[in-house]
C-alpha cells in the first residue's frame, strides 16, 4: 500500500483517483443516452396523438426528456409530425397536458441554456411555448432535434428567422442556439465518452471503459521487444528461482523420514531396552538423492558425506546451497529486469516527448498542463513496471502456485484437498480487505491533498493573510483539516491492526489443518512425519502469490489506462504538417497576401471570415479590433501555428503550406503581451532565439532593445538567472529581453502581439524606442490597444467579427469617420483623464 | 476634510414598490416600470445562485445591459414576485439529494445513484474537485455534464448516505 505521506500532491490526486471501491450495483439502469431522435413511444402516448393526427400525418421525431416541467425527473415526450409538433406533459404542470404546435406558424426554436437544465423553446407569431425541459446530458440529443425540427418546418414553409441571440449574462446565460454537431467539437476535453456514453474522469481525458486493454498490452510488447535478449533469459532465470525455492520442502521431508525418523527410532528403543546409545547411526537410504549424492562424494572425496550422518549433513549443505544459489541468481535478475526496465521507460519518455514538441498548437489548449506532465511521467514509470515487472510476476505466482499444488498432491492428495480449504478465505479477505483498504486510503489522500492545498494557496497569499488580520482564521482552518487526516489515519490504522493479525490467522489455520489432518493421518499410519514438515513448508509461502494474483486484474487495468493516455499524445497527428513536396526558403523579402482566408477553431463561429489584403515587404500593418475581432488569430496564422480552413496566405508568391514550418518560423520573429522567460539567464533567454549566438551578438540586440542598460545594472550582468518563468525580473524587463530575443533573430517578419499593453508610460517610450529600431526593414504585424503604440504604422487595418472592417493609414481612416476614428476618440478622452 | 464614501451607498436597488415583473404570450419576463419604461425580454440573475437565491437579483436587458438589482425578491408585490420565482426555479436548477443509494468509484469517476428532491437520478461525477463541501456542511455537486446538486447538510444524513459520501469529501 502507497503510504500517504510520500509522492507529490500532484501524484496522490492521481494515484487516488485509481482504484475501485464500492461494489458496483448489479442492476443498474441503463443510461438513456441514445443519440436518436426516433425513439421507442409508448402506446398510451401514441393513441392520444394519433387522435390529435390528420390521416396520413406521419410521427417524424419523438424523442424523450428527463426532466418535467414542475422539475421532477420523469419522462416528457415530444413528437413532430410533418405539420405539428406535440408535447406531452404527463403531469400536466404549467397547464400544458398536452401542447401542440403548427409548423407553419412556428417562427424559430431556441434552447435556453440555464443553470442545470435546458428548455426547448417554440416561438410563433403569436406566441412561444416551452416543448421540452431537459437536464444538461440530454443536450446532444436535443441539439439535433432542434436540427430536425429546424428542417421539418421550414419545409412546412415556415421562414425561420434568425435566432435571436441571446446571449445574456450570468451562469449558463441564455444561449441562442445548438452547439455544433456532437462529435464535431475540436479535440476538446469531452467529459462524456462517445463510444459508451460514461463519463470519463478528468485527470485522464480517456474513457477507462473503453479501453481495449488486450490490444493496448499487445502494443506494449512492442517495446519490450528490442529487449527479448534480457528479458528471455530473466524469465526462465525466474523460473529456476521459483522452482528452487519450492524445492527445500521435498528435501526436509527426505531429512525427516529417512534420517531424523529412523535415527529417533533407533535411540528410543535403545533408551527403552536399558541398552547404550549405539554410536553408530543406522545406515539411511539415499531415496531419490543417490545419484546426487554419489556424485558429491566424487568431487569432494574428504567430506563425511558416508553413513547417516554424512547424509543428514549432505541435505544441510544442499538447502544452504540452493539459496545461496537463489540468492545470486534473484540479485542477478533484478539488476536485468531494471535495466531493461529503465530503458524502456527512457525511451517511451523520449518518444513521447518528441512526439509532443512537434504537435500543433491547438493539442495544447485542449489539455492542461499538469494531465501532459502527469502522462510522460507517472504513466510512463506505471507501464515500465507493468512491463518489466508485472507480466513476470503474474507467471512466475502463478507457477510458484501450481509447482506447490503439484509437490502437495503429489506428496499426499488427501492431505492436499484438506489444506486447500482455507484458501478461498484467504481470496476472499484479500480481496475484501484490498477494497477497504483503498477506500479508506483514498479518503486518506484527499484529506491529505486539501492540506496541500490549502498550503499552496496559503503561503503565496501570506501578505494577503498578515494584511487583514487572519491569521487565526487560517490557523483554524488547517487544524480542521490535520483532524480530519488524523482521524483519516485512525480509521487506517484500525483496519490495518486487523487484517494483518486475520491474515496471519488464516494462514496459521491451515497449519492447524495440517496438525489435525495430517496428524490424524500419521496415527492412521498413513503418512510420514516428513510430508507434514513438507506441507508446513509450503504453507508459509502460500500467501504472497495467492495476494499478488488477487490484485492482478486491477494492476492490467492501471497499465491498460496509463498505455491509453501515452499512446494518445503518440497517435495525434500534429494538424500543422509539412507537405512532402514542402521547401525550404532562405531569404524572403517579405510581401504577405492573404486571399479569402477563413478559420475556425470550434467549428460553430468563424473566427476569421474571408480576410483578403496584401502587405509589402517593409511596411508596417497595426491591427486594430475589439478583443476576439480576431487579431491574434490573424497573426497566428502566417506563424502557422494554425492552418486556414479556407483561403491561402501568400509570402513572396509561395503559399504558405508549400513552405517547411520549420523555414518559415526561422523568418518570423515574435514578441507576445507577457512574453515567457525560461528558467535561465538573461543572456541564454536572448540567445534562446538563435543556437550560437556570440556574446557580443547578445549585447548588440539587448542594446537595441534598450535592455542592455538595466541588464548591466543587475549584480551579475546577463549571467542574472531570471527565475521560473522570468519571476525574478519586472514585466517592463522581461518584455524588453523578450524584444532582444526578437532582434537578434533578425527576422524578415515581425509580430508584435500587445507587446506594450501592460506596461507603464515611461518604460513604454523605452520600448517604443526600441521597437522602432526594431521594425525597420521589416513586415511587422502590430497589434495593439493603445492605438499610440502605432503611430509609426504604414497602414492600419481594422477587424470586426473576423472581418476587414476599414484599411488605409491613420489620416485615411480619421476622415473615413468609422469604427477606427471612433476607438481614436475613445482613447484620447482616456488618456486626457490619465495625464490629468 | 471629505467625508470617507460609503460603500453602501455606492449600490441602489430597484424600487420594489415601482415595478411590476410579468410574463408575455412569447413566455418572456417583462418589467414595467411607473414611470412608464418597459424591457421585454429580461433576464434575471442571482448575485448569488448559491448561498443567497432570492435576494440581489440583477435584472438584464435583451442586450445584456443591466437594468438594475432587485434587493428582495419577497419585497415585490405578490404578482411579481411569483413570476420571477418561477422563472428562478426553472433557470436554476438544483435538485437536493435527500439519500444517496449507492456510489460506485472507478478510477475518479464516481456513478451517483441518489434520491432527490426531484425525484431518483443517476449521474457521475468526473473528478472530485466537482464536489465541494462549504462551511455548514452543504455539499455542491456538478455532474458530467453540468447538471448540479446539492446536499443541504451532510451531517444531517442517514448514516449509510453518509458513510457512501464519506468517500468523496
Amino acid at each position: 500500500m502507497h503510504g500517504p505521506s510520500s509522492g507529490s500532491r500532484r501524484s496522490r490526486s492521481h494515484r487516488m483517483g485509481m482504484g475501485s471501491f464500492g461494489s458496483k450495483p448489479r442492476n443498474r439502469k441503463k443510461v438513456d443516452n441514445e443519440l436518436t431522435t426516433k425513439e421507442e413511444i409508448p402506446e398510451i402516448l401514441e393513441k392520444r396523438a394519433h387522435e390529435l393526427l390528420d390521416n396520413g400525418e406521419e410521427i417524424k421525431v419523438v424523442v424523450s426528456t428527463d426532466l418535467q416541467f414542475d422539475g421532477t425527473y420523469g419522462k416528457d415526450w415530444l413528437l413532430a409530425t410533418d405539420k405539428r409538433l406535440i408535447a406531452f406533459n404527463q403531469n400536466g404542470a404549467l397547464g400544458h397536458d398536452i401542447q401542440e404546435v403548427s409548423l407553419t406558424t412556428v417562427e424559430a426554436i431556441e434552447v435556453l441554456e440555464m443553470y442545470g437544465n435546458n428548455i426547448l423553446k417554440v416561438i410563433t407569431s403569436e406566441n412561444a411555448v416551452e416543448l421540452a425541459r431537459y437536464s444538461k446530458r440530454l443536450t446532444p440529443k436535443f441539439n439535433l432535434t432542434v436540427a430536425e425540427l429546424e428542417e421539418l418546418s421550414s419545409s412546412n414553409g415556415s421562414v425561420l428567422a434568425e435566432r435571436r441571440g441571446r446571449r445574456g449574462p450570468g451562469p449558463g446565460g441564455r444561449r441562442g442556439g445548438r452547439g455544433g454537431p456532437p462529435g464535431l467539437k475540436r479535440g476538446g476535453d469531452k467529459s462524456r465518452c462517445e463510444k459508451c456514453g460514461e463519463p470519463i474522469p478528468s485527470w485522464s481525458g480517456v474513457c477507462v471503459n473503453c479501453v481495449q486493454k488486450s490490444k493496448l498490452i499487445f502494443r506494449l510488447f512492442k517495446y519490450a521487444l528490442p529487449f527479448l535478449y534480457i528479458i528471455i533469459p530473466a524469465f526462465l532465470m525466474m523460473l529456476v528461482i521459483r522452482f528452487i525455492d519450492v524445492y527445500p520442502g521435498k528435501l526436509s521431508r527426505e531429512l525427516v523420514d529417512n534420517i531424523l525418523v529412523p535415527a529417533g527410532n533407533v535411540f528410543a528403543a535403545a533408551s527403552a531396552d536399558g541398552q547404550p546409545i549405539p554410536e553408530q547411526l543406522p545406515e539411511t537410504s539415499w531415496g531419490h538423492l543417490e545419484g546426487l549424492s554419489n556424485t558429491l562424494s566424487s568431487w569432494f572425496g574428504s567430506m563425511p558425506l558416508s553413513g547417516s550422518f554424512g547424509h543428514f549433513l549432505t541435505i544441510i549443505l544442499i538447502m544452504v546451497g540452493l539459496s545461496v544459489f537463489n540468492m545470486g541468481l534473484s540479485s542477478v535478475r533484478g539488476y536485468m529486469m531494471a535495466w531493461v526496465g529503465q530503458n524502456i521507460t527512457r525511451r517511451l519518455q523520449n518518444q513521447t516527448y518528441e512526439h509532443l514538441n512537434t504537435l500543433s498548437i491547438d493539442f495544447f489548449h485542449d489539455r492542461d498542463t499538469g494531465n501532459l506532465m502527469s502522462r510522460i511521467t507517472h504513466d510512463v514509470s506505471r507501464l515500465r513496471d507493468f512491463i518489466a515487472n508485472g507480466l513476470q510476476d503474474i507467471v512466475g505466482d502463478s507457477l510458484t502456485l501450481i509447482f506447490m499444488c503439484a509437490l502437495m498432491f503429489a506428496a499426499s492428495w488427501k492431505l492436499a484437498l484438506w489444506v486447500l480449504i482455507p484458501i478461498p478465505c484467504l481470496i476472499f479477505f484479500t480481496i475484501v480487505f484490498g477494497k477497504k483498504m483503498s477506500k479508506v486510503y483514498q479518503v486518506l489522500w484527499k484529506r491529505y491533498a486539501n492540506i496541500s492545498t490549502i498550503l499552496a494557496s496559503v503561503i503565496p497569499g501570506v501578505r494577503v493573510v498578515k494584511a487583514f488580520a487572519r491569521e487565526r482564521y487560517e490557523i483554524n482552518r488547517f487544524s480542521e483539516l490535520t483532524y480530519q487526516v488524523f482521524s483519516g489515519e485512525l480509521n487506517a490504522a484500525k483496519l490495518g491492526s486487523l487484517y494483518r493479525p486475520i491474515m496471519q490467522f488464516i494462514t496459521y489455520s491451515a497449519s492447524i489443518i495440517i496438525w489435525l489432518v495430517g496428524g490424524w493421518q500419521i496415527l492412521q499410519g498413513e503418512l510420514t512425519l516428513g510430508i507434514l514438515f513438507e506441507f508446513q513448508y509450503y504453507m508459509v509461502r502460500f500467501f504472497g502469490p495467492v495476494r499478488t494474483l488477487c490484485e492482478m486484474n486491477e494492476r492490467f487495468i492501471r497499465a491498460g489506462t496509463s498505455a491509453e493516455r501515452v499512446f494518445e499524445i503518440l497517435d495525434t497527428p500534429p494538424t500543422v504538417s509539412d507537405r512532402d513536396d514542402a521547401q525550404a526558403i532562405d531569404n524572403i523579402k517579405g510581401d504577405i497576401e492573404f486571399r479569402e482566408v477563413f478559420f475556425t477553431y470550434d467549428n460553430e463561429k468563424n473566427a476569421i471570415n474571408g480576410v483578403s489584403f496584401q502587405v509589402e515587404a517593409g511596411e508596417m500593418i497595426g491591427l486594430v479590433g475589439h478583443s476576439g475581432a480576431g487579431k491574434s488569430t490573424l497573426v497566428n496564422l502566417i506563424t502557422r501555428f494554425y492552418d486556414p480552413l479556407q483561403g491561402t496566405i501568400v509570402i513572396d508568391g509561395h503559399d504558405t503550406k508549400d513552405i517547411r514550418v520549420k523555414s518559415l518560423r526561422q523568418q518570423i520573429g515574435v514578441v507576445l503581451q507577457d512574453p515567457f522567460l525560461f528558467d535561465g539567464t538573461i543572456a541564454e533567454n536572448i540567445g534562446y532565439s538563435k543556437p550560437g549566438a556570440s556574446r557580443f551578438e547578445i549585447i548588440a540586440a539587448a542594446k537595441a532593445a534598450n535592455a542592455h542598460d538595466f541588464i548591466v545594472k543587475f549584480p551579475d550582468g546577463y549571467d542574472t538567472m531570471v527565475g521560473e518563468r522570468g519571476a525574478r525580473v519586472s514585466g517592463g524587463e522581461r518584455q524588453r529581453i523578450s524584444i532582444a530575443r526578437a532582434i537578434l533573430k533578425n527576422p524578415r517578419i515581425l509580430i508584435l502581439d500587445e507587446a506594450t499593453s501592460s506596461i507603464d508610460t515611461e518604460t513604454e517610450s523605452k520600448i517604443q524606442e526600441a521597437l522602432e529600431r526594431l521594425v525597420r526593414g521589416r513586415t511587422v504585424f502590430a497589434i495593439a490597444h493603445r492605438l499610440s503604440t502605432l503611430k509609426y504604422a504604414s497602414r492600419l487595418v481594422v477587424l470586426k467579427e473576423g472581418e476587414v472592417d476599414e484599411i488605409g493609414t491613420h489620416e485615411e481612416l480619421i476622415d473615413q469617420d468609422g469604427t477606427y476614428a471612433n476607438l481614436c476618440q475613445k482613447q484620447t478622452e482616456l488618456s486626457k483623464i490619465r495625464a490629468w | 476634510m471629505h467625508e470617507a464614501i460609503k460603500v453602501t451607498d455606492e449600490l441602489e436597488f430597484l424600487d420594489a414598490d415601482s415595478m411590476s415583473i410579468s410574463r408575455n404570450a412569447f413566455a418572456e419576463l417583462v418589467v414595467e416600470f411607473s414611470d412608464g419604461t418597459t424591457y421585454t425580454r429580461i433576464e434575471p440573475v442571482r448575485s448569488f445562485p448559491i448561498s443567497d437565491t432570492m435576494r440581489y437579483i440583477t435584472l438584464f436587458d435583451s442586450d445584456g445591459n443591466e437594468i438594475g438589482v432587485v434587493e428582495d425578491v419577497n419585497k415585490l408585490s405578490s404578482n411579481s414576485r411569483d413570476v420571477l420565482i418561477e422563472e428562478l426555479k426553472k433557470k436554476y436548477f438544483m435538485p437536493k439529494i435527500t439519500k444517496i443509494n449507492s456510489l460506485y468509484g472507478q478510477f475518479g469517476v464516481t456513478t451517483w445513484q441518489v434520491e432527490t428532491s426531484q425525484g431518483d437520478v443517476e449521474f457521475g461525477v468526473r473528478t472530485r474537485y466537482d464536489i465541494v463541501t462549504l462551511a455548514n456542511g452543504r455539499v455542491l455537486i456538478k455532474d458530467a455534464d453540468g447538471n448540479r446538486y446539492e446536499i443541504e447538510n451532510y451531517k444531517k444524513l442517514d448514516t449509510k448516505s453518509y458513510n457512501l459520501l464519506q468517500t468523496q469529501l
